[in-house]
């Protein structure tokens, strides 16, 4: 395979800057990264350097500034951008603007009108209810008004009574964040109208639109997900399994992601599990394929404990988790699966080279996402200097961390103080358990704030959780 | 109680600031006809709506980008080896000398002569929407503050939390920082001065705008 024509601009920070450079050293692929003025100690910079050929690392202003990665890409002769998540993925103005500028570049990631089309998650939920794709009842595009708001509200909570629901709850949300950032319950209908102010108030602030949306809030359900992978000819999308990323943060953020979604072999369900997972692969191709989906991405589903599915939304980007579905995915037999290089690979515009029949999975995979947090403290970041930082290695470990080894590190308070992603390898879902429990174990991660109090971190959280992972 | 006139004399000791100038941004650099010894201009006017001396420009994706002079001194140095290239953001450009002006000296004093009220965390800060449409809407040094009073926002990775005032009631006199930007923790977010520290606060004012003389470069 030849890619010495193209050099990849890696418009993000942190770990998935590391995974990006890694999986251009796979592809012998040239890359040029940037880092901003606080992130000047991360691995992320460190690695560039080490590996990075001429014109391979730019300092700038801002991640989110578009005309500074557009003049670095030009400067440092790039041909595609690769825009990680967060920042720039999933935002179809850059990708447009990427694809449609005079000195076009690649943008690696699904192409403009489709992050158009299912970005938008009320769009998704649109296109979802035409294919006959459940769905989760609640409004349908951004609500602005607070009359309509009002309205909205109360007949999700007159439909909850209705099907003798005993705490019926809404959920409101900032339509453009993302992430589980800017979600609120609602439970008291006399509540609502403060939340949804709150809500709007903190949308315009961080994410500058103040639409919201308004949806039942479902309570003991399942979070899964559906990989997607096709390439750019978009006519035969492919899955690489579901993922199980139920255990979260009080703020609904993923802690622990489990791969595949349900285990019906050795756990019981209330439900036909198996038949679930194999539901939401089929209602996720069948989008894909309507749409034409030219990337990776992946399809988010909730199933309540009835074994009922409905769609979330699509992220039209590689996500954290990729991993941890890697681990556990062959083709034609073949292991150590990167879903980062193949997302590049298929991005400048190769062919997938296999069909769904060459796809199988072994074992059970587990992600941890380790995070300087108080989870007793409802998950406050912890934000200080890292000082001690090491785990048994093990072959059936795999760490991912932009934090250096070698020297303290101070976690910068711009962005999320994520420390480290360890995904661990089981031949089932016990020994995958007792590996991870393992790593866990022998980790030593120590360090202090500027007011002397000791690091927190959410490695005991992970471990009490390992044992309830995919029990409904 | 301040010795405003140690305070000064110290002050006049070293009455200058070192500002360096730097690129906000990547491009391509190129200078304006400045060098080594020559006295610039910071913006003017009442509303300061006329620029300063431009330094250099800088050109990035086809706009380009004044940089001009944020006050007034005197050119101290000049990276001229930069000239026509690709600089990174944050590459240093120009160091001016900059003479403390009366306003700056009044503004170093007050911050010793108020109540500090100071960011406990690294973070961005924000008013709560009631105290941000009180501030806007009212005439500055009106806005009273109490103890324990829910002012601010604190947001640190997207999550946010109020943060209560603590400290002596009285009227926010100076506000110390910018929304959207971070800042260090212990830098100083309002000044308060309580009714009956007023009088002595204008009386520094006083002395600051008869002592200081602005010397004309």
């Amino acid at each position: 395979m030849d890619n010495t024509a193209h050099k990849l601009l890696i418009a993000n920070r942190g770990e998935i800057a590391l995974r990006i450079i890694n999986a251009c050293g796979k592809l012998n692929l040239s890359f040029t990264a940037v880092y901003t003025a606080e992130d000047a100690a991360s691995g992320h910079v460190q690695l560039a350097r080490a590996k990075g050929g001429e014109k391979s690392l730019f300092r700038i202003s801002s991640y989110h500034d578009a005309n500074e990665l557009m003049a670095v890409a030009d400067e440092a002769g790039c041909t595609a951008i690769h825009p990680g998540y967060g920042f720039f993925a999933e935002d179809f103005r850059f990708a447009r603007r990427v694809a449609k500028r005079d000195r076009k570049l690649l943008f690696i990631a699904p192409s403009w009108k489709i992050i158009r089309e299912l970005g938008d998650k009320i769009n998704t939920k649109r296109l979802a209810r035409s294919l006959n794709v459940p769905t989760v009842p609640g409004s349908d595009r951004p609500i602005y008004d607070e009359m309509e708001a009002d309205r909205i509200a109360k007949t999700i909570f007159e439909f909850q009574e209705q099907q003798d629901i005993t705490h019926p709850l809404v959920l409101v949300k900032a339509s453009a964040g993302g992430g589980g950032m800017g979600i609120e319950e609602v439970y008291d209908p006399d509540q609502f109208r403060s939340v949804f102010r709150r809500i709007r108030n903190y949308a315009m602030r961080q994410f500058k639109d103040e639409g919201v949306l308004i949806e039942q809030r479902i309570t003991n359900f399942n979070h899964l997900e559906v990989q997607i992978v096709s390439d750019r000819t978009g006519g035969n999308p492919v899955h690489f399994g579901t993922r199980n990323c139920t255990i979260q943060s009080t703020g609904l953020q993923k802690r622990i992601e489990v791969a595949p979604g349900f285990a019906p072999d050795v756990l019981d369900y209330t439900f036909d599990a198996a038949k679930v997972l194999s539901d939401i692969v089929d209602y996720s191709l069948t989008m894909a394929r309507n749409v034409g989906y030219d990337n990776v991405g992946t399809w988010e589903w909730i199933v309540t404990r009835k074994g009922q599915p409905f769609l979330m939304e699509v992220n039209t980007r590689i996500q954290v988790e990729n991993g941890v579905s890697a681990r556990i995915a062959r083709i034609r037999g073949k292991g150590d699966i990167d879903l980062i290089a193949e997302q590049i690979r298929l991005g400048l515009g190769q062919n997938l080279g296999y069909t769904q029949d060459d796809i199988t999975f072994e074992g059970v995979g587990i992600e941890y996402r380790l995070i300087a947090e108080d989870p007793e403290n409802s998950f406050t970041p912890w934000v200080g200097r890292i000082e001690h930082f090491q785990w048994d290695n093990a072959p059936w470990l795999t760490l991912l961390t932009h934090v250096p080894q070698a020297e303290p590190y101070e976690i910068p308070v711009e962005f999320d103080p994520n420390l480290a992603l360890a995904i661990v390898w089981g031949k089932d879902l016990e020994q995958a358990r007792q590996r991870g429990l393992q790593f866990l174990h022998s980790l030593q991660l120590t360090g202090q704030n500027a007011s002397g109090e000791k690091l927190k971190s959410n490695a005991a959280f992970l471990a009490t959780n390992t044992e309830s992972i995919l029990r409904f | 109680m301040i010795n405003i006139s140690q305070l000064l004399d110290e002050i006049k000791s070293s009455p200058y600031n070192e500002i360096v100038i730097s690129t906000p941004h990547t491009g391509k650099i190129t200078f304006a006809d400045i060098k080594e010894g020559d006295c610039v201009l910071g913006p003017q006017g009442i509303w300061k709506h006329q620029p300063g001396t431009q330094l250099a420009t800088l050109e990035r994706e086809r706009n380009f980008k004044p940089i001009f002079a944020p006050d007034k001194g005197e050119i101290s140095l000049v990276h001229k080896k930069l000239e026509g290239l690709f600089a990174e953001a944050g590459t240093e450009l120009v160091v001016l000398r900059h003479m403390l002006t009366r306003d700056e000296v009044q503004r170093m004093i007050l911050q010793k002569a108020l109540h500090l009220f100071r960011a406990p965390e690294r973070a961005k800060y924000y008013f709560t929407p009631e105290a941000d449409k009180k501030i806007r809407a009212s005439e500055t040094r009106t806005m009273t503050v109490r103890n324990g009073m829910e002012l601010f926002i604190m947001s640190r990775m997207k999550r946010e939390v109020p943060l209560h005032y603590s400290g002596p009631e009285g009227v926010i006199y100076e506000i110390y920082f910018k929304y959207n930007a971070n800042l260090e923790i212990g830098a100083p977010l309002i000044g308060v001065c309580s009714p009956a520290h007023l009088p002595v606060i204008q009386d520094m004012i006083a002395r600051v705008q008869t002592e200081w003389f602005e010397k004309t470069e």
